[in-house]
């Protein structure tokens, strides 16, 4: 089994759940038309139909087939994103990621105020910042509570577009023109890849190519 | 209070606490919040709307200082207590403009 890159896609039940299933979702399958194999999960392990409250959805994506089956969580994350800003401050969300991992935060606020309520950012390899909020500013709640099945706001609508275009920019895992085909709101998914910011840190880091 | 647990008798967080105390000090619940009430005392009327809105029972009147006090380890930031103030003497403020007041947790909830 080659290299399984796994993202964490952490997000506020309820009130943002339907962005960052949009986002774990589509992203996925964006991956999977380039021929990657892919897994992605939702609602495992956290309790997400309580309101703010943090939980995590997951994709894997690899060149072979993957044989981890049956275990939902991702224990070593490459990718991290963050789709609230505020739940750096309350969770330790690097935990288990590989040195030289990728981190991308929704926020119009600086990267250096960031990692400042990351203490073990020195783990990173890349940290990037798209201010999904100010691009899109829609935030679709869905209250269907069919977790994905029914869904008739569309998928990525919201802030879930931007999102998707600054992760294929910066991550490299999947095509901006395949991201288009699947979100809806394609300005927005342009917005995001060209406005993403990114620092990269010096240090000798694995292999990974974070926003070349 | 640091207790040694094995990994197989890992319990989710929350599930067992002691029974009888005044605050649940094992299930802190403020990384839910991403605004944060903030009081003006020279507005405030010591009405009491804020004690009787809240749902997690995070004011309480401080008599020694004749102020209402604010719990954060327990306030879920939903903003009933800013709507319900007839004094507009709470306000809303972003969490991350504060560098304290979360607790931080390994594990979600």
């Amino acid at each position: 089994m080659g290299k399984v890159t796994e993202i964490t896609v952490w997000t506020r039940g309820v009130v943002m759940d339907k962005e960052a299933r949009d986002v774990a979702n589509a992203f996925g399958q964006a991956a999977k038309m380039e021929g990657k194999f892919v897994q992605a999960f939702d609602n495992y392990e956290d309790l997400p139909d309580r309101v703010l409250v943090t939980t995590r959805k997951y994709v894997r994506i690899s060149d072979e087939e993957i044989e981890m089956k049956y275990l939902y969580t991702n224990a070593h994350p490459d990718v991290v994103v963050i789709v609230e800003p505020t739940i750096v401050k309350g969770i330790n969300v690097l935990k288990g990621m590989p040195e030289g991992g990728l981190l991308l935060i929704n926020t119009n606020r600086p990267i250096d105020y960031m990692l400042q309520f990351i203490p073990n950012a020195d783990v990173l390899g890349c940290v990037a910042t798209v201010d999904a909020d100010g691009i899109s500013g829609i935030r679709t709640v869905d209250f269907s509570g069919s977790e994905g099945g029914v869904d008739t706001a569309g998928v990525g609508a919201g802030i879930a577009a931007p999102i998707l275009g600054a992760l294929a920019r910066v991550s490299g895992m999947a095509k901006k023109e395949n991201l288009a085909k699947i979100v809806s709101d394609v300005a927005a998914l342009e917005r995001g890849y060209n406005e993403v910011k990114l620092e990269k840190f010096r240090k000798a880091r694995v292999e990974y190519s974070w926003g070349t | 209070m640091a207790i040694k647990i094995p990994k197989d008798r890992e319990v989710p967080f929350g599930a067992i606490t002691p029974a009888p105390v005044k605050q649940q000090d094992l299930f802190i619940t403020s990384n839910w919040r991403i605004v944060r009430p903030i009081i003006d005392h020279e507005k405030c009327t010591r009405c009491f709307t804020c004690y009787a809105s809240c749902p997690d029972s995070c004011w309480s009147y401080n008599e020694k200082e004749d102020k209402m006090e604010w719990n954060w380890k327990f306030c879920k930031g939903c903003q009933i207590c800013i709507y319900e103030c007839p004094a507009d003497a709470i306000s809303a403020a972003p969490e991350l403009d504060f560098q304290d007041g979360v607790h931080r947790l390994e594990k979600p909830f």
